[in-house]
């Protein structure tokens, strides 16, 4: 029935055949790429975009090709964001969910911790930490992760409040079901709704703070590439050669848009009154 | 009876497109107003009631909502073809209406005294000091204690019956020539109706201003009403005098909502009656009479065809739209 | 009022103190100690001096009595001195501080002058082709990178020197005109995301309150429409709005961190990274515990805002309702 609306719902359709259109580039990079997208190539330095050449998408400024760059970015862009947001989503989703089920003391300290994490702003925190963490791929991950726990604490606390109070849990337990059974059985599947919206739009956050992340030089380091790298290095030659910042630039706005179109549908399919949560 | 109507309703038609078709909230209402009649609509929700009086106004959201067929003839001006401006100038002027909620119907944000003020400032052309000064003084004339220091207040700051009496005055600050109350006491709570009822009974009276009184309570409409006019599914069932309506019900609903009032003699046998079933899904309604699955003295043609409107009495404009009351039958 | 704002600025403390936990803890969860670090940069020292340097760094103390020690420094404005150049940290920030905050300020500014009216306009011409554009004209902004936009602005407007100044920065008391025009392209490139972000939620928020029943008591009321939308509906959707523009301001602060560096602004986002690039914590520390107090201090002053907006806030103890 959900697939059904899922379907027939265009929005979510053109975020997920967008998403969709990255997954392939990823296959098709693990067994090819037009250029190899590290070695450098000093007789095609900063060309421009042609078909003569191959060079879809041009050069940089070590006459490496763009396109082969990008496509073997998507993978690291993705994977990072794909594991930030499993990272903050499992652990806050256990925090939040065990403390809105539980309350009393630990829900209290937990939410002051939740509020103090909420007094960074997101970029700022995932700084702040890939300071502390040194500047390694796998320590974007942690860093973005951490910032999303909070968030997705809140939520799932949010959500299993509402329906704690409700009367199918009363009904429930008053049957004599356990705590674990209950938690299982009737909480879990009712926070799934915004989750999985979370997830989506945390999802497009990742790959905006990762690629911010790397652009300031804290993130992927070089020479592997990742689109927010790409775009560092391209600072210093856009001006001669333009390509080398607004193709990897391109290729983040449309994933990001894949990923906010996919939340933005599943909220009007899953639950229209969360419309405002963001 | 005798003086000419104010207002006139002609086979009213209201629709709302929904996503799974098209539902006709108001089917073919007509019925008169007369200066200084108070006429009661009454049904169970969803019957049409309220948006046949939005309708009168033009105020039916739209989309989904949609006017398709029927007149509104106020003093003889079709409202349904006046331009959006004449009708604005009607609104709060010649017509005013008080909504169920009186705290969802007054602005959160805006003091109170603005918002009877808004409307004398418009329709009476007078300026921000004159006109609050006059919110003022219908504050006072509808009983709210204090009225110049709480004229600053919020709604939020006023009791339900307060915030109601804030609506009165709000409608009545124009000396409307008519006032439309949609469930004016639904909301509050029981001790307190009965002083708003008073209150809209009594302003009425002294300007002669013709009510409609829309309500499900058979109760509210025995103590208010001239006329009563029953609703059922988007149609007037029946129409009549109120203290015919009360004592010889024609029509098996009315009677059946007549049954349904708590009676205070403790010793009958059925105290707590309700009227079987639900009301009808208006979407795609099948050419029988709407009540007929419901109806205790249902009959074979009931479900065949919809009942035609009967005029039983033209003095007072009494009629039934039921086949155990059709010409035909009672000759039989 | 008086008495909301005082309960609000109280309940502060706890979360600030919270901050100032993270701030401190998290440094020290660094391999190495702060000691190592700086000794890493300089010539040997003597076993006299290493003790004389141990009591400096105050790594002869357990760890509570350093936080302590640390956080009664800060709370009398001493905010330590760079490792790297051996300056007191806090005149350094203080002197940046203005330039993140203006970016910020216009930044917010222009995304609810570009918003607010997208928004309003686009609630009242509701159709089924103007309402998917809206939407994936907001959800476009939500996922524009910021640095990615002041590059772009860069390129297109790197011949344009005379108009839009791109050399040194010029302070706002020097020449008001010239910072302004300086200012205008970074602060448009942080503030356009939220200036889709608002857009939607200024629609979405006017679509609601469109439908309430006070917008019907009005216009049975017989006022023109433009005095329900303005009067009746604006004020009540703008509340909403106020929260998401004043929770998107640590989105704003954020963005001027990377923003400073596309376009060479020296501002506290630009001291930061170079604390960063050099393991300069006590820097780092004190940028990050200004911003996130900057923050907490704008979430203060949004829900002050709001609480003028609403009438239905003002009299209660400091309670939000809904």
């Amino acid at each position: 029935m959900k697939s059904n609306r899922l379907t027939r719902n265009p929005i979510a359709m053109t975020g997920l055949a967008i998403i969709g259109l990255y997954l392939l580039v990823i296959l098709v990079s693990t067994f090819w790429l037009p250029f190899d997208p590290v070695e450098m190539d000093i007789d095609h330095l900063l060309e421009g975009p042609s078909l003569a050449t191959g060079h879809l998408f041009g050069t940089d400024e070590f006459g490496r090709d763009i396109l082969s760059r990008i496509m073997k970015g998507t993978s690291i862009s993705l994977i990072i964001s794909i594991a930030a947001t499993a990272l903050g989503a499992v652990i806050g989703t256990t925090m939040g969910t065990w403390a809105g089920y539980l309350g009393g003391r630990w829900d209290h300290w937990l939410m002051r911790v939740a509020d103090v994490m909420f007094s960074f702003p997101s970029l700022l925190l995932a700084i702040f930490v890939m300071a502390i963490l040194g500047e390694k791929t796998y320590n974007v991950i942690i860093a973005i992760g951490i910032v999303y726990i909070p968030q997705f604490a809140r939520i799932s606390r949010g959500a299993i409040l509402t329906i704690k109070s409700s009367e199918f849990i009363k009904a429930a337990r008053s049957n004599g079901a356990s705590s674990t059974f209950i938690l299982r059985k009737h909480l879990l599947p009712n926070i799934l709704v915004p989750l999985i919206v979370q997830v989506s739009l945390s999802l497009s956050v990742a790959i905006l703070l990762e690629s911010s992340l790397s652009f300031l030089g804290l993130g992927v380091q070089p020479p592997a590439p990742s689109w927010g790298n790409m775009l560092s290095s391209a600072r210093k030659v856009m001006v001669l050669a333009p390509w080398t910042a607004i193709y990897p630039g391109l290729a983040i706005v449309f994933l990001v848009l894949g990923f906010n179109l996919l939340g933005d549908g599943l909220r009007d399919i899953l639950d229209p009154r969360l419309r405002n949560v963001r | 009876m005798s003086e000419e109507s104010i207002l006139r309703v002609e086979g009213l038609v209201t629709q709302f497109s929904t996503d799974r078709g098209l539902v006709k909230a108001v089917d073919g209402i007509s019925f008169d107003l007369h200066r200084g009649e108070t006429l009661g609509i009454v049904g169970e929700s969803g019957s049409g009631k309220s948006v046949t009086n939005l309708s009168i106004l033009r105020l039916v959201q739209s989309p989904p909502g949609n006017i398709a067929a029927g007149k509104v003839l106020f003093q003889g001006q079709d409202l349904l073809q006046a331009s959006e401006e004449e009708v604005r100038l009607l609104r709060g002027k010649n017509i005013s209406m008080i909504f169920q909620d009186p705290l969802t119907s007054l602005n959160p944000v805006l003091k109170v005294s603005m918002q009877i003020a808004e409307a004398i400032q418009l329709h009476h052309g007078l300026g921000r000091k004159p006109a609050k000064a006059k919110a003022v003084e219908m504050m006072k004339l509808i009983g709210i204690p204090d009225a110049e220091r709480r004229a600053d207040d919020y709604p939020h700051q006023f009791s339900g019956g307060m915030r109601q009496r804030i609506m009165i005055a709000m409608a009545l600050s124009c000396n409307p020539d008519i006032l439309i109350a949609d469930e004016p006491t639904t909301a509050l709570d029981v001790t307190i109706q009965a002083q708003i009822l008073e209150l809209i009974k009594s302003l009425s009276a002294k300007d002669k201003t013709a009510v409609i009184l829309i309500t499900h309570d058979l109760g509210v409409v025995a103590g208010m009403c001239d006329t009563v006019c029953v609703m059922y599914a988007g149609r007037i069932v029946e129409r009549a005098p109120v203290d015919e309506l009360f004592y010889d019900p024609k029509h098996p609903y009315t009677r059946g909502l007549l049954d349904s009032i708590p009676s205070v003699d403790l010793s009958g046998p059925d105290r707590l009656y309700s009227i079987p079933g639900a009301p009808p899904n208006l979407i795609d309604l099948p050419d029988a009479c709407p009540f007929a699955p419901r109806c205790s003295r249902v009959m074979e043609v009931c479900t065949k065809a919809t009942p035609p409107e009967t005029v039983l009495d033209t003095a007072t404009s009494r009629s039934v739209r039921c086949w155990l009351h059709t010409k035909e039958n009672q000759n039989a | 009022m008086g008495k909301y704002i005082a309960t609000r600025l109280l309940s502060l403390i706890p979360v600030l103190f919270g901050v100032s936990l993270i701030v401190f803890f998290l440094v020290r969860l660094i391999p190495g100690s702060a000691l190592e670090m700086y000794m890493g940069t300089q010539v040997e020292a003597t076993p006299e001096q290493m003790i004389e340097l141990q009591r400096i760094f105050g790594e002869d103390k357990p760890v509570v009595v350093l936080y302590t020690e640390w956080l009664g420094r800060i709370l009398k404005g001493d905010f330590g001195h760079s490792l790297r150049t051996g300056r007191a940290v806090l005149p350094d920030i203080l002197s940046r501080l203005p330039l993140s905050l203006e970016l910020t300020v216009i930044a917010l500014f222009l995304a609810l002058l570009i918003g607010i009216p997208q928004g309003i306009l686009s609630s009242l011409r509701k159709n089924p082709v103007s309402d998917v554009l809206n939407r994936i004209a907001g959800l476009l902004g939500l996922s524009l990178p910021q640095f990615w936009l002041a590059s772009l602005m860069v390129l297109a407007f790197s011949n344009t020197q005379g108009w839009i100044p791109m050399g040194n920065y010029i302070k706002f008391t020097d020449d008001p005109l010239r910072n302004l025009r300086m200012m205008l392209l970074p602060s448009l490139s942080i503030g356009i995301g939220l200036s889709a972000v608002i857009m939607r939620y200024t629609r979405n928020s006017m679509l609601e309150v469109l439908q309430m029943d006070y917008i019907r008591t009005a216009k049975a009321k017989g006022l023109a429409k433009r005095i329900v939308i303005i009067r009746h509906a604006l004020k009540n959707a703008i509340l909403p709005v106020i929260t998401v523009a004043g929770f998107n301001t640590g989105y704003l602060l954020g963005g001027a961190i990377v923003i400073e560096e596309v376009f060479a602004l020296p501002g506290m986002g630009r001291l930061a990274l170079y604390a960063i690039y050099q393991r300069d914590y006590p820097v780092i520390q004190a940028i990050v515990l200004v911003i996130a107090t900057l923050f907490v201090l704008v979430n203060l002053l949004t829900d002050i805002i709001y609480s003028l907006v609403d009438p239905r806030i003002r009299l209660d103890n400091g309670a939000r309702h809904s």
